[in-house]
């Protein structure tokens, strides 16, 4: 069943999308059903769930998701400006952000690294498919050099980030990286991420069916391979003294690429302190009584004391 | 009664630290002041200085014509001799100092020196322009022997003469403070209030006791009585109370001159107390303050708290509010309760970063593609900006859209000594509109079709919302279909037809003095202030105009504005820009035109002197465009 009023392609009751407007074979299918799933199996509570995306495809996100989460579609490049406004003013919501690699790591990319120093306590998916699908295919910051997908009028003439050590070296304290068409698997990772405190991010390797004739679902699924299945593999911080040499593991690990991709968990240290530990050692009172909700007012009267601080203006 | 004082030195000299002190110092005599700083772009080495005035009643603004300057440097002196009328306090240490020889004075200031002080026949030492003003101007002149003061205080303190040296602007202060003729004790309080480490408390009460030991009183000025509570508030600790007493519980920013320092205030005093009104009772509340990468990211964050229902803010400059402008679109486009306090400087680009300007009122009010509704509105005193940072935030969630509120850098780094009573704390109200809490609507349409435009917000976490910078539905969802569009632009638009209507149009003006006048004066922003003080002094010479204060552009308060113009013969818009923008703003509401111009945009505050003699040639001689120059 088709329900207009509910906003254009959205069905909403039952679980099921009748339509949206990704190509079919899309790597996003796979990211929302394992984002979906996710917040499920979690058992958050969908009204404090708050999706930030960007621009692009991966933007409509918000748009399609199939639980009553809230949606915020914002700019190209400033979801996380948004996420970060959103969760340090009300501490209590769940803030997921999803953006393109174009998106999060081009035109939003001062952004992303700055994030990095603040290690807010959100998850950051970034959707990394070689290039900007929505304006037809121009190679994306991960595109390598050299290559040519099907639109490239001339092969890719900028080299590539490496989303993988870029946030580790940025200070995000939960790095991974996921495949699309391995939902289960992606799923798993996103319920860490989200449970993780901090700011986490995963690169999720996304082919593109449309415009990206390189990094297809053939090519990733015969090389990604799962790094959890190596026993020796471990990316967990947990003590300071190790932290130097997890970063550095993992950010070697992240530079394999080829006949091999890993994907999995990189990265993960919860002894560095969140923003919102930090706001609340200089204002005790944030995580107890958060802007949220915070009283202002009483019948329109300001409830807020202000007779210290012209106090401190006063001339006698 | 006005006196107009200043004091000049390098930056970083403590030139704006010993403003204070003496202006306090006076304040406690039971006198009024106005104040204000100009400075380089520049950390240190620059010259700075600080003009203010002293009255019975507070006064609004300074002169370009100063009664006393104090100095302890050559290039206060080169720069300023003048703008004396009556006393210059020097060092004698520079005497010999030559024009040519300071370095950080600018080589066209230099050229203006050396070239006046030669066509007057005289050389180009401080000595020469002491001379010049002694025999030419009448002015009186005090040297001052700083080394053998900075010497003794040394030796009474028991710290090296290098220690000492810090205390030469309190020298410099305390020599032309006891020219007032006020009690000495009212200027040593100043001091041990403001020096809180023992030893500067020390160093500076002996300079200033052994430099008013040397002067004899001049002004005598009587000390009035001082019964009523004065607080010294400048613009952009205002605006930043202002903020906080509104209940604003989140500000983002990015470090720019001169809008910064409202947010480090702010971050300063972060956690406040909220009182409960029943009970009585004090609880912490804490106002997160986030220093952002950049300005895209300071508005976004706001934007993004304020989907929460916190009050939320930004505060910057013109090239910050550039970068902003993507940011304010998005905000536009969700109807998002979103105040930015827009402290105007000098631009275009970098511009004059620490000089004044009104040349961005249009920038508020067309930034941004596509058309969206915004309210803009502009302070014009230190105790405006106070009620416009709540203001800002009432107007922002009743009609859901970006409210800029403006602050040019004249009122932002002045300040006022004034009764706290004038702030009228007892009449600010918190009006937050049609906020839904604890909706059991699984589904807010978010975005309904209203009768005023107006839809209902609940914010996120309460119950499912949506947003996006795309057109779309009323729940939200990207919609393009032609039909939606058409009534979802109106429903947006609509909100400014219905702030319009409900915001009183004489709260969006002040009107003062004579309204029968046939000169009507136009303004906005800081100019006020000398406009005010220019108008009472001509008064006595038969000239008694109407002025006309706009306190909002957008809405713009377009009935009341033809009705107060009718008839008039002069229009005069005066303000800080090239243009004359404030007049295109009420031609294009009104169709009304102003007939003369007073304009200034060299970067300096307007002053009530170069005012009145600008309203003089327009009123007396019909000049029809008058550019003010005051100002070093």
């Amino acid at each position: 069943m088709f329900k207009k009023e509910k906003g254009g392609w959205f069905y909403m009751a039952g679980l099921k999308v009748e339509w949206n407007d990704w190509c079919p074979g899309c790597g996003n299918f796979g990211i929302l059903s394992a984002e979906q799933q996710a917040i499920q199996e979690l058992g958050l509570d969908p009204k404090k769930v708050v999706l930030v995306s960007g621009i692009g495809c991966s933007g409509k996100i918000p748009h399609f998701i199939r639980l009553p989460a809230s949606g915020v579609h914002t700019l190209h490049g400033r979801a996380l400006t948004f996420a970060i406004g959103i969760k340090l003013a009300n501490p209590s919501l769940e803030v997921i952000v999803n953006g393109g690699d174009g998106d999060q790591l081009g035109i939003g990319v001062g952004h992303f690294v700055s994030a990095g120093r603040r290690n807010v306590d959100l998850t950051v998916i970034v959707h990394n498919n070689g290039v900007y699908g929505l304006t037809k295919g121009q190679a994306s910051p991960t595109l390598k050099l050299g290559v040519k997908t099907k639109s490239l009028p001339k092969p890719n003439i900028n080299s590539d980030i490496n989303p993988i050590a870029l946030a580790i070296s940025s200070g995000y304290t939960f790095v991974a990286r996921g495949y699309a068409y391995d939902v289960k698997h992606l799923k798993e990772i996103i319920k860490k991420a989200i449970k993780h405190k901090g700011l986490a991010m995963i690169d999720v390797l996304q082919p593109c069916p449309t415009y990206n004739d390189i990094h297809t679902k053939e090519y990733y699924d015969k090389r990604v391979y799962k790094l959890d299945e190596d026993p020796s593999w471990d990316p967990i911080v947990k003590k300071p003294e190790e932290m130097d040499d997890k970063m550095s593991k993992a950010i070697l690990k992240s530079m394999e690429w080829g006949d091999r991709i890993p994907i999995g968990i990189f990265y993960q240290n919860e002894l560095v302190s969140t923003y919102e530990q930090r706001i609340a050692e200089r204002s005790p009172s944030y995580l107890d009584n958060p802007p949220a909700h915070d009283v202002i007012e009483f019948e329109g009267k300001p409830t807020t004391d202000v007779e210290d601080i012209l106090k401190e203006r006063r001339v006698t | 009664m006005r006196i107009s004082w200043m004091i000049g030195g390098a930056q970083g000299s403590g030139v704006d630290t010993s403003a204070n002190i003496f202006g306090n110092a006076v304040a406690a005599s039971g006198y009024y002041i106005y104040g204000n700083r100009e400075y380089y772009s520049n950390i240190k080495g620059r010259h700075s200085y600080f003009n203010l005035t002293i009255s019975d009643k507070p006064p609004r603004s300074i002169a370009q014509q100063i009664e006393i300057l104090t100095s302890f440097d050559a290039e206060t002196i080169f720069q300023h001799f003048n703008e004396v009328k009556d006393v210059l306090i020097y060092s004698t240490e520079v005497e010999n100092t030559k024009a040519e020889q300071v370095q950080s004075m600018e080589p066209e200031i230099t050229e203006h020196v050396v070239k006046f002080l030669k066509e007057k026949g005289y050389g180009t030492t401080v000595k020469d322009v002491i001379n010049y003003l002694k025999k030419e101007k009448g002015v009186k002149v005090i040297p001052i022997d700083y080394m053998e003061i900075l010497k003794k205080v040394a030796d009474q303190a028991k710290v090296q003469l290098s220690v000492a040296d810090r205390a030469r602007n309190t020298i410099a202060i305390a020599a032309s403070y006891k020219l007032l003729g006020l009690k000495e004790q009212y200027l040593i309080n100043s001091i041990t209030r403001t020096f809180r480490q023992e030893v500067f408390a020390k160093i500076n009460t002996i300079a200033a006791q052994l430099a008013m030991q040397q002067i004899q009183p001049m002004y005598n000025l009587p000390e009035l009585p001082n019964n009523e509570e004065k607080i010294n508030l400048d613009g952009n600790t205002a605006a930043a109370i202002g903020k906080i007493y509104g209940g604003l519980r989140f500000q983002s920013y990015y470090p720019i001159t001169p809008a910064s320092d409202e947010s480090v205030f702010i971050e300063a005093h972060q956690t406040v107390f909220t009182v409960d009104p029943k009970t009585g009772e004090k609880r912490k509340s804490t106002i997160v303050v986030v220093q952002a990468e950049d300005e895209l990211a300071a508005i976004n964050m706001a934007s993004g708290a304020a989907l929460t229902g916190v009050r939320a803010a930004t505060a910057t400059s013109g090239p910050g509010f550039s970068l902003m402008v993507e940011g304010m679109g998005w905000a536009g486009m969700n109807e998002v309760p979103v105040v930015i306090t827009y402290y105007i400087r000098g631009g275009p680009s970098t511009g004059q970063p620490t000089r004044t300007s009104q040349a961005d009122l249009m920038f508020a009010l067309n930034a941004g593609h596509g058309e969206f509704p915004r309210i803009v509105i502009a302070s014009g005193d230190h105790v405006e900006a106070f009620h416009d940072g709540t203001w800002a935030l009432n107007l922002a969630q009743k009609y859901q859209t970006p409210v800029i509120h403006l602050v040019d850098k004249a009122l932002a780094n002045s300040y006022s000594i004034i009764p706290k009573k004038t702030l009228g704390m007892e009449n600010i109200r918190i009006e937050k509109g049609k906020i839904v809490i604890n909706t059991n609507t699984p589904e807010l349409k978010r975005f309904e079709i209203t009768e005023d435009g107006i839809s209902p917000f609940a914010p996120l976490g309460t119950a499912r919302v949506h947003y996006t910078g795309d057109e779309h539905d009323e729940y939200g969802f990207i919609a393009e279909a032609s039909e939606n569009r058409e009534k979802m632009y109106e429903k947006r638009i609509k909100k400014l037809m219905t702030a319009d209507k409900e915001i009183p149009e004489e709260s969006r003006v002040n009107v003062y003095g004579n309204t029968d006048s046939k000169v009507a004066i136009i303004t906005w922003g800081s100019p006020k202030g000398a406009i005010l003080d220019a108008m009472e002094e001509l008064e006595n010479e038969g000239i008694k105009p109407m002025l006309i204060q706009i306190r909002m552009f957008s809405p713009f308060p377009k009935n009341l504005m033809r009705k107060l113009l009718n008839g008039k013969e002069f229009i005069i818009d005066v303000e800080s820009n090239y243009f004359g923008q404030a007049g295109e703003v009420l031609k294009l509401n009104t169709g009304i035109e102003p007939t003369h111009y007073i304009l200034k945009w060299n970067g300096r505050p307007m002053m009530r002197d170069e005012v009145k003699e600008g309203i003089k040639a327009v009123v007396q001689k019909g000049e029809r465009r008058v550019v003010l120059h005051g100002g070093a």
